[in-house]
């Protein structure tokens, strides 16, 4: 590790001007979880540590006024998991509870999983997936980016320097009548080698209203299956119907064209596979 | 360098640290608990697993920095009773009669419940991923008091261990959870009488 300044503010605003004041020489730290590793083979060489843990802003969690769930970007995924929030939002507290290991957990942050925008990781496909947005602080002022947005499709965020991720927001309950993520992994503490989530509203004849089909782990940043997702909407799904739309992401995100490597062509199965799980147990919650 | 203080079983330890100091490093070298074990610094093998105000960290991959104040319990917090050194512990003697517990002059039960029962069901070899084993258990039983052996080997998927191929550590687990429900169900009769 080169070494650094260690800073601890204490309000949001603190943060904020540490970070500005430091330029690209410093760099915040939440639960250091991925940090730490960057910096201990040398790949991160911050100057300057700004730690986030001290503001208390950035940590739990509460309804807004119109019911959107909104998440500190600092709160860990262990509160995440003792949270068991209610409705879709529970699948947020369930892959909380299935990534990484238990004291991984205790110190990593949603927030910290987003910036760092790795993806192989879960949180960023779970956030596109569900239509999240994220509010953001820095010297510039404040803003509000899309889940979507947030990421480039080169890999990382489009944050800029000393910018602080402060919310995630997650929407209404209203927003779906079903959700759910999938991911395959070699082994249980492994990143994921792909992951799926689908999103969906049904109408009052149990009709799909409209969808969302998100993969993570096959490019740079999440990818949304538009056409996959269209192609559901109006419908009353059957099992038949799932199984052609599994062979439709597939197409859509790694056509045989793309997929060149065994390695492509095994993660074009799983986006088949996962795709296919994704809407049947989206569906089942939609349906219950 | 910065000077911080951290309780570590009950003891309070302060000293004047470079910033890159991780935890780990801070209880092994500052603090002279040895019993945390360095097995790989990149958050893999979980052999340096401590509990930081009750919750379960790798103390490799957090700066003593990030814990600064706070409350840490390592392996020798399991059991605090004073250990006698090592003295005769010789290959020779070992493939004699060698009985642990003798050796170190410990009573089986003033040890904590794991640690007796990775004893009896023989959950460790060389001995190396121990204690992150019985830390992160401990976190976990704690929690989780009835659990599948599914939900042990969950429990236990951030920590590696080379020798025993994991069985005898599940046994252990499910041992040590039924002796832990029945000390649960003692304190709450007891409590229980004291109220009444
Ligand atoms: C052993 C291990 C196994 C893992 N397995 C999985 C897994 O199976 N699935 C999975 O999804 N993830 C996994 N992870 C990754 C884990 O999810 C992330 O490391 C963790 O969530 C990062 O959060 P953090 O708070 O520790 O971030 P940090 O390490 O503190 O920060 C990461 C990056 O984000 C920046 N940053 C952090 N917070 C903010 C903020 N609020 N605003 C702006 N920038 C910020 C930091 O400057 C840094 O560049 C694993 C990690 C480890 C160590
Ligand atoms: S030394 Fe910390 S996990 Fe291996
Ligand atoms: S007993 Fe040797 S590594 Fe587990």
């Amino acid at each position: 590790m080169k070494a650094f300044t260690f800073l601890a503010p204490e309000a949001l605003d603190e943060a904020v001007a540490l970070l500005d004041r430091h330029g690209r020489d410093a760099r915040p730290i939440a639960g250091g979880q991925s940090l730490l590793l960057a910096m201990k083979d040398r790949i991160a060489r911050p100057s300057v540590l700004v730690s986030l843990a001290g503001l208390a802003d950035l940590r739990g969690w509460r309804y807004s006024p119109s019911g959107e769930l909104e998440i500190g970007a600092a709160t860990t995924y262990a509160a995440l998991i003792s949270a068991q929030f209610g409705g879709w939002h529970g699948e947020i507290s369930a892959v909380a509870a299935d990534l990484a290991d238990r004291p991984v957990r205790t110190m990593g942050t949603i927030g910290g999983a987003l910036c760092q925008a790795d993806p192989r990781f879960d949180m960023p496909a779970l956030a596109v997936g569900l239509g999240a947005s994220v509010d953001t602080a820095s010297a510039g002022g404040a803003r509000t980016i899309p889940a979507a947005e947030l990421f480039a499709a080169s890999g990382g965020t489009v944050l800029g320097p000393g910018e602080i991720l402060t919310t995630v927001r997650f929407p209404t309950l209203g927003a779906f009548s079903g959700v759910a993520f999938e991911k395959f992994r070699q082994r249980v503490f492994d990143a994921a080698v792909v992951s799926a989530v689908c999103g969906l509203r049904l109408d009052a004849d149990a009709r799909v209203a409209d969808a969302r089909i998100v993969l993570g782990a096959v490019a740079q940043a999440p990818v949304i299956a538009q056409r996959t997702g269209r192609q559901m909407t109006g419908r009353t799904l059957t099992e038949h119907d799932i199984a052609e739309l599994g062979a439709a992401a597939m197409e859509e995100v790694l056509p045989v064209s793309q997929a060149m490597s065994s390695f492509h062509r095994y993660q074009r199965e799983l986006v088949g596979v996962l795709v296919r799980r994704a809407i049947t147990r989206a569906l089942d919650q939609a349906r219950s | 360098m910065q000077q911080i203080t951290l309780t570590i079983n009950g003891k309070s330890v302060t000293a004047e640290v470079d910033e890159r100091t991780l935890l780990l490093e801070f209880i092994r070298d500052v603090a002279g608990y040895t019993g945390t074990h360095n097995g790989c610094m990149e958050a893999r093998c979980g052999c340096c697993a401590v509990e930081v105000d009750g919750e379960i960290v790798k103390s490799c991959n957090v700066l003593a920095l990030q814990v600064a104040g706070r409350s840490v319990t390592t392996v020798e917090g399991l059991s605090p009773q004073r250990l006698r050194p090592l003295e005769h512990i010789t290959t020779q003697s070992l493939a004699g009669v060698y009985k642990p517990l003798d050796a170190l002059g410990a009573d089986a039960k003033d040890l904590h419940p794991l640690q007796s029962a990775f004893h009896r069901k023989h959950a460790l070899q060389c001995g190396f991923c121990t204690p992150g084993m019985l830390m992160v258990l401990k976190d976990y039983l704690e929690d989780n008091p009835e659990p599948t052996r599914e939900d042990v080997r969950r429990a236990i998927s951030g920590n590696l261990c080379r020798c025993t191929g994991y069985q005898h550590i599940v046994d252990a687990a499910m041992d040590a959870a039924q002796q832990m429900r029945v000390a649960a169900a003692g304190a709450d009769s007891t409590a229980d009488a004291a109220d009444a």
